[in-house]
């Protein structure tokens, strides 16, 4: 296999790791060094050429290849064998609803959720019980972790230069969680996005606001209408690009999705619900709609692990969530 | 044993952006038409407004066309970019008061100047390190652009009178941008 990357060399991992800090390539935490060997190792484990296009950000005049990519992924400490998983994520990123160079760009500092489903999530180790949006796992944490080098390296975000995020964020080191499809009969994720079961998808959904929706009632209706609630918070507006595509994203605990089925809400129910009670028109300050133009555009996932009765609400930037099968 | 390793980057930054060219000026804008393409952002639409108000008394304009992209940062839509060229002789775009909507403009105004139609980009001076990274990364590292500065609000929650003075401020610098 031919690379074409400039080749550095240095005495030891040490030199090297110094060198890429100084030269800004790391997201400040140590890095893999990405020798030949590992980088088509990568490519390998994908069936990948180095100069594929994976897809690019217009306004930058950037193209993001396989080869850079994989790069990034060894030095974001990623197995060889997760590699199709960052790839099909990078491609969900620049599709053109993601808007990549404003999701990355913004003043709002926006993370990126990597959403797994299908059965790559057991084949790799991606966690999607206890503590899933957390560190602790090799495969979510090195997984979400390429994602935002290949944003920083390739896609020249680099805060402080195009990256404008006032703030930023933690979840922009890595967040890369599985669905837990094994708890219940609901419709993964991605089968109701039109794929199927055995297929596996990256969901990537821009994550402007990310929302704890607590609530104790074992009533579902109570439930729904605290998620509803905690999203009309900050409610999402109306915008003309991503148009009927926008969506947010509802992570149901496990406490609340055992309440849920005691109660048979299936997956399809809940979106339902929930895009009544989000659209509703606006009652005052603290409360603004979410504008979505049907029950689909309330992206249901179930997550997490036993302990307090709450659920996750992820409102986007101005991007809609993009699939992208492996 | 030395240990070789692979760039992970497309290269020095802006060093493989073939050079965008800027488009010759008018000696003045009398008769010309005057292209907006509006990011959006706040209530930055009533700045240009009066921009164009200033610029119609005063330079004899031959028309005013203005566009609202369908969000901050993104281009136009292929119509809007098909009215902005087909009809504008010079153009202004912006505003560039956040991160992504300031480096998109700057865009905006580097694709119109590709287009043969000379531009000049409003930027907030809180976004200065942004758009000029984005010059040099598509190959337009010296493009000039006119800077807004505070006490007015990058993101553009402004009166009708801050949008009144804001133009007044740069409407000198816009016209000295857009001719020879």
């Amino acid at each position: 296999m031919t690379l074409t990357s400039a080749t550095f060399t240095y005495e030891d991992y040490p030199h090297a790791l110094e060198a890429y800090y100084e030269a800004g390539y790391t997201d400040g935490l140590p890095v893999v060094p990405p020798t030949v060997e590992a980088v088509e190792a990568m490519l390998a484990a994908a069936g990948l050429r180095g100069p594929e296009v994976l897809g690019e950000v217009p306004t930058r005049n950037v193209s993001v290849t396989a080869e850079k990519t994989a790069v990034n992924a060894v030095m974001a400490g990623c197995l060889p064998e997760y590699f199709p998983v960052v790839v099909a994520s990078v491609r969900a990123l620049l599709q053109p609803l993601a808007n990549c160079h404003s999701t990355t760009a913004t003043l709002a500092g926006a993370a990126h959720a990597l959403i797994v489903n299908g059965p790559v999530r057991e084949q790799l180790g991606i966690v999607s019980g206890q503590a899933c949006m957390g560190p602790g796992f090799r495969a979510n944490a090195t997984i979400g972790r390429a994602f935002r080098l290949v944003i920083r390296n390739v896609c020249r975000t680099v805060p402080g230069v195009l990256d404008r995020a006032t703030f930023s964020w933690p979840l922009r080191y890595s967040f890369c969680f599985g669905e837990n499809e094994e708890s219940s009969d609901w419709t993964p994720l991605h089968v109701v996005h039109g794929y199927g079961r055995d297929d596996s998808v990256v969901t990537v959904m821009s994550v402007h606001e990310l929302l704890k929706a607590g609530e104790l009632s074992p009533e579902s209706e109570v439930i729904l209408e605290t998620i509803s609630q905690t999203a009309r918070l900050r409610g999402l507006p109306v915008d003309s690009f991503v148009g009927d595509a926008r969506g947010v994203v509802v992570v149901i605990g496990v406490e609340h999705q055992r309440r849920l089925l005691d109660d048979r809400w299936t997956k399809e129910a809940v979106q339902q619900r929930l895009f009544e009670r989000m659209t509703r028109p606006t009652a005052g300050k603290y409360d603004s709609q979410v504008v979505l133009a049907a029950p689909a555009n309330v992206l249901v996932v179930a997550a997490g692990g036993p302990g307090i009765a709450e659920s996750e609400v992820m409102l986007p930037h101005l991007a809609a969530p993009t699939h992208q099968k492996l | 044993m030395p240990l070789i390793t692979l760039e992970p980057t497309n290269g020095p930054f802006g060093s493989n952006a073939p050079a965008i060219p800027v488009a010759p000026r008018p000696a003045t804008l009398a008769g010309q038409t005057l292209g907006i393409v509006a990011n959006g952002l706040g209530v930055s639409e009533t700045m240009f407004d009066a921009l164009a108000e200033q610029l119609t008394k005063w330079d004899d304009l031959a028309g005013i066309v203005k566009v609202v992209k369908p969000s901050v940062a993104v281009p136009p839509w292929p119509e809007q970019w098909a009215e902005i060229t087909g009809r504008a002789t010079v153009a202004v775009t912006g505003f560039g008061g956040c991160g992504s909507c300031s480096t998109r403009s700057m865009r905006d105004a580097l694709d119109l100047e590709a287009a043969g139609i000379p531009a000049v980009c409003i930027v907030h001076i809180a976004l200065v390190p942004a758009v000029q990274a984005l010059c040099k990364l598509v190959g337009a590292p010296d493009y000039p652009f006119v800077v807004v500065e505070y006490p007015y609000n990058p993101t553009g929650g402004w009166s009708v009178d801050e949008c009144n003075a804001m133009a007044a401020q740069v409407v000198d610098r816009v016209r000295l941008r857009l001719t020879a």
